[in-house]
């Protein structure tokens, strides 16, 4: 049957022809992120995307969509239906797909860059692998800085603290309740009612966790004019890949995509110390005043902050995650301390 | 033209009663609305009163607000879908009686309830994914609750353009293909792939002038383009469900409820009577009154929308009483709706100081002189048609100023409520809902305008068919917007304006024209988030000062609120005082030229807005 045989040869060149265009089609990850166009983490991202084509002879190609989605959660949406490929988020985004990413939020929980860097180091397979089950690849940390506090009075104790009315976002209802039951008082509001509502004499608020950029764009710290140098906690981001999209490249390819992204992350934390400087120090120029706390105030704080940390255990971070996060800070303490 | 009637669909559709189960239907879905307005209103309320005197709260009050506010929009656009509310062009009411107007029907609800069906199962991939997610509203209230409104009501929304399609069964069967066809498109995506997308927009086109609602001519638009480039649908339904979740959205329906409230009463007369008392005297009195109302409305609200809804009924009768021309209070109603955004605290500043990073309160400053320019410009005119037409002007008496005033007593308290919880700290949201339950409870209680139980929920369902039929529209619009930043539509705009244009003047010449195309396409609030990041960059190029840049945005969106096809205000006008998009159109064109004077002053004399900075 020469008929059939033709038949078998078309088939098997179809096949074989299409497999090569499969092979060779360039594959386009669309990441999107929060962060604005013009800021240093989006052009951090479009070079590594500029190295990723180099290093893989264009077989990968990334399209940044910076400060285009509405949120993290849209993002998060989007690369579950394949819209994205790819995302930078904020721990708090983060979340929504993996709870342990709430380690990076718990108040007074870090007290350095090295340590963070250190623990972020530590926890990364572990974090990787929680991804992993919720089919997303981790790509690599972006730090942003620190998150400070901004008050309409002076805060220099947990007990201020406590008597303050703080901001905190209303779209985490168990943070809400995480605070209240510790003692703090909180509104929950959307980011862009913090400048109205510190400007306003009967304001449902009057101190608010930021980083000091945000608090220098919207100029609430004019109206919120002391800063606590406390750094609250770091302002986490991380890269993330849909597996659907991780798996269509090469690990020849993605060696080399993982080293571009770790040139990017230790580029954005060396740059992160010195832009939250920078906008401490125009406010400062401005008029605002940071309060910063000696030895043993700072002690106290610190203690009464840590009392507080094992209500965090299995109600916002996993129990797991948060033990190893401890351990790992433990670990990063005692070797500094030596 | 764009017509707030039910077009050719509804022409041939049985008028009468629905009975038996498509009379429960009915009720559910106005008692789920209902209910949904309710919670809406006393959430926020509920959320001030616990934690302004016992600090503590509602567990996610804002999050379920605006899922709230989604349930009601989606369910709301199956209601007005049912009373042939959804807003169509008119050219399908243009086509000669008889067979060829039937044809017509058929082929646009088939095109319809394709599309619709689309997104109905867009709905349900969306649904999905949160389920996958396991993402929760808050308190352990799961998001795929809410989002089950999106299938419900794009299905239903599907079965009534079909069974509005024709008043014989073959023709329903036609028309019924479409949903097939819908269904058969989602399950087959790869049928669109890599396929040119304009062959179906020009079908989409084609069937939005036999008389396919609006919604589904966008909302088609973006589905159809995410098929060709390989993209499931459902990413259009993320951006809707984006949209109707918003944080601000809530004041939406909140608004229009309080305006309804006051319409069906007799808040206008009371009105009509103070403004006579007290600008009776002058020529043009009225219209410059609702001039200023409506610019402090706005700067209250941010949405100018509102504005139209809200006022609407109250300021129409009262030109008209006075004798103004129809054609000309539509036009300055609608015109005047957009203004006041240039003025503090309006939310689009804001918003424009938050992605273009600079100071908000530079903003307030230098918005000052422009929001006056642009609101004296509409003064003047009103000025000059008082005196035209000979207006009616009355001698101003201390005796019946006072009376008028006390007898609007309790509307004029509506501004000082808003403003008054505003500056106490409540957030746009809870003024809304304030306001809402504040002329709640004035209509019913204390001046009895709504007699009964009956007069309350009539304006309840209109608000609600109302907010359904624009929450629909905005909803699809986001998709279509989503599917431009996917395509990199506006930076490749920007990379060519960046190659292409040398002069500093021919910028701004060509800013002001883009403004207002993307003002007349997008939203205010999407607009700001998508092209302020990209011409930031530009303008410095050319040395545009950012605080002069954010006024112009600003300024060329309040045109951008008035520019056909999607212009807001254009459409809420229509549906508010039924009359079609284009006549609305043409009796505001003075207003739309004047307004384009101011803008181009506040672009080309940068003095307006540095100058009180300086």
């Amino acid at each position: 049957m020469p008929n059939r045989i033709l038949l078998r040869i078309v088939v098997a060149l179809a096949v074989v022809t299409s497999a090569t265009v499969a092979a060779q089609a360039p594959l386009n990850i669309r990441l999107a992120t929060l962060a604005p166009e013009s800021s240093p983490w989006t052009s951090a991202l479009r070079s590594m995307g500029a190295a990723w084509t180099k290093a893989t002879a264009s077989r990968v190609r990334l399209t940044v969509y910076a400060g285009t989605i509405p949120s993290e959660s849209s993002a998060i949406a989007r690369m579950a239906v394949d819209g994205l490929q790819a995302a930078t988020l904020t721990a708090g985004g983060l979340a929504e797909i993996d709870e342990s990413f709430n380690v990076f939020g718990i108040p007074f929980f870090f007290q350095s860059d090295a340590e963070v860097a250190f623990v972020q180091e530590k926890m990364a397979p572990m974090i990787a692998q929680r991804l992993q089950a919720k089919k997303f690849h981790f790509i690599n940390w972006a730090n942003a800085g620190w998150v400070q506090l901004f008050s309409k009075n002076p805060i220099r104790s947990i007990g201020d603290l406590k008597r303050a009315k703080l901001y905190t976002g209303e779209g985490s209802p168990k943070t809400v309740q995480w605070y209240t039951s510790n003692g703090f008082h909180v509104v929950p509001l959307s980011l862009g009612e913090i400048p109205k509502q510190l400007k306003l004499p009967t304001g449902a608020i009057d101190a608010a966790p930021s980083p000091p950029v945000f608090a220098l764009t919207l100029q609430f710290f004019r109206d919120a004019s002391y800063m606590l140098d406390i750094r609250v906690a770091p302002l986490t981001s991380a890269t993330i890949m849909t597996d659907s999209a991780w798996n269509r490249i090469s690990p020849d390819d993605r060696t080399k995509m993982i080293e571009a992204a770790q040139t990017m992350e230790k580029q954005i934390q060396a740059q992160a110390p010195a832009l939250d400087a920078k906008s401490i120090n125009e406010m400062k120029a401005a008029g605002l005043q940071v309060i910063t706390l000696d030895a043993s105030a700072l002690g106290a704080f610190q203690a009464a902050a840590e009392s507080q940390l094992a209500t965090q255990r299995g109600n916002m971070v996993p129990p797991d995650v948060f033990d190893a996060a401890v351990r790992a800070r433990t670990a990063f303490r005692t070797s500094a301390g030596r | 033209m764009i017509d707030a009637q039910p077009a050719a669909l509804g022409e041939t559709a049985e008028p009468g009663t629905p009975s038996g189960p498509r009379a429960l239907l009915a009720l559910t879905e106005d008692s789920v609305a209902t209910l949904a307005a309710i919670g809406i209103m006393v959430l926020p309320l509920g959320e001030i009163v616990l934690r302004r005197f016992f600090s503590t709260g509602i567990p996610g009050a804002a999050p379920f607000t605006t899922h709230l506010t989604l349930i009601l929009g989606l369910i709301g656009a199956a209601i007005a879908a049912r009373e042939g509310k959804l807003l169509a062009l008119a050219t399908g009411t243009m086509m000669p009686e008889g067979r060829p107007r039937h044809v017509a029907g058929i082929v646009a609800a088939f095109v319809g309830a394709l599309v619709t069906t689309i997104l109905a199962l867009g709905g349900v991939r969306l649904l999905q994914v949160h389920y996958e997610v396991a993402k929760e509203i808050a308190i352990g209230v799961p998001t795929w609750a809410a989002d089950l409104a999106f299938p419900i009501a794009f299905g239903l929304i599907a079965l009534r353009l079909v069974w509005r399609s024709s008043p014989a069964a073959i023709g329903r069967a036609v028309a019924a293909l479409g949903i097939v066809a819908g269904a058969w498109i989602s399950t087959h995506p790869e049928l669109l792939l890599d396929q040119s997308g304009w062959p179906w927009i020009a079908v989409l086109i084609g069937a939005a002038i036999l008389g396919m609602p609006l919604y589904a001519l966008i909302g088609g638009a973006a589905v159809i383009l995410f098929l060709v480039q390989g993209d499931s649908p459902a990413n259009a339904i993320i951006g809707s469900y984006d949209q109707l979740t918003s944080t601000d959205l809530p004041a939406i329906p909140l608004f229009t409820l309080a305006g309804f409230l006051l319409a069906e009463g007799h808040a206008s007369d009371r009105l009509l009577r103070l403004f006579r008392a007290f600008f009776g005297w002058a020529p043009g009195g009225t219209a410059v009154v609702t001039a200023i109302l409506c610019a402090f409305f706005t700067l209250l609200t941010g949405g100018s929308g509102v504005t139209i809804l809200a006022l609407g009924g109250l300021l129409m009768p009262a030109l008209i009483a006075d004798g103004y021309r129809e054609r000309f209070s539509l036009g300055l109603l609608t015109a005047a709706g957009s203004l006041g955004l240039l003025f503090p605290p309006s939310l689009p500043l804001i918003l424009y100081g938050i992605v273009a990073e600079v100071p908000i309160g530079d903003l307030f400053v230098g918005g000052f002189l422009p929001g006056l320019l642009m609101l004296g410009a509409l003064a003047a005119l009103g000025v000059r048609e008082g005196l035209a037409i000979g207006s009616v002007r009355r001698r101003f008496t201390i005796r019946e100023a006072l009376a008028a005033t006390w007898s609007a007593k309790w509307e004029l308290m509506l501004p000082v409520v808003i403003i008054g919880s505003l500056l106490a700290g409540a957030t746009t949201v809870q003024s809304a809902a304030l306001a809402a339950l504040f002329t709640l409870v004035v209509q019913r209680f204390i001046q009895r305008d709504l007699a009964g139980f009956g007069d309350l929920r009539r304006a309840m369902s209109r608000s609600i068919a109302l907010v359904g039929g624009i929450l629909i529209i905005l909803a699809v619009a986001v998709g279509f917007t989503t599917y431009l930043i996917d395509a990199q539509v506006p930076a490749r705009l920007a990379d060519w304006t960046r190659a292409n244009v040398e002069s500093k003047w021919v910028f701004l010449l060509g800013l002001n024209a883009f403004l207002i195309i993307v003002g007349g396409m997008m939203d205010i609030f999407s607009s700001i988030i998508v092209v302020v990041p990209l011409i930031v960059p530009i303008a410095r190029h050319f040395q545009v000062d950012p605080i002069h840049l954010g006024i112009i945005f600003i300024a060329n969106s309040e045109l951008g609120y008035l520019t056909p096809p999607v212009g807001e205000n254009l459409f809420v006008a229509s549906y508010r005082f039924n009359k079609p998009i284009l006549h609305i159109a043409g009796a505001m064109l003075p207003m739309y030229i004047i307004l384009l004077i101011g803008v181009l002053l506040v672009t080309y004399v940068p003095w307006l807005t540095l100058g009180l900075l300086r």
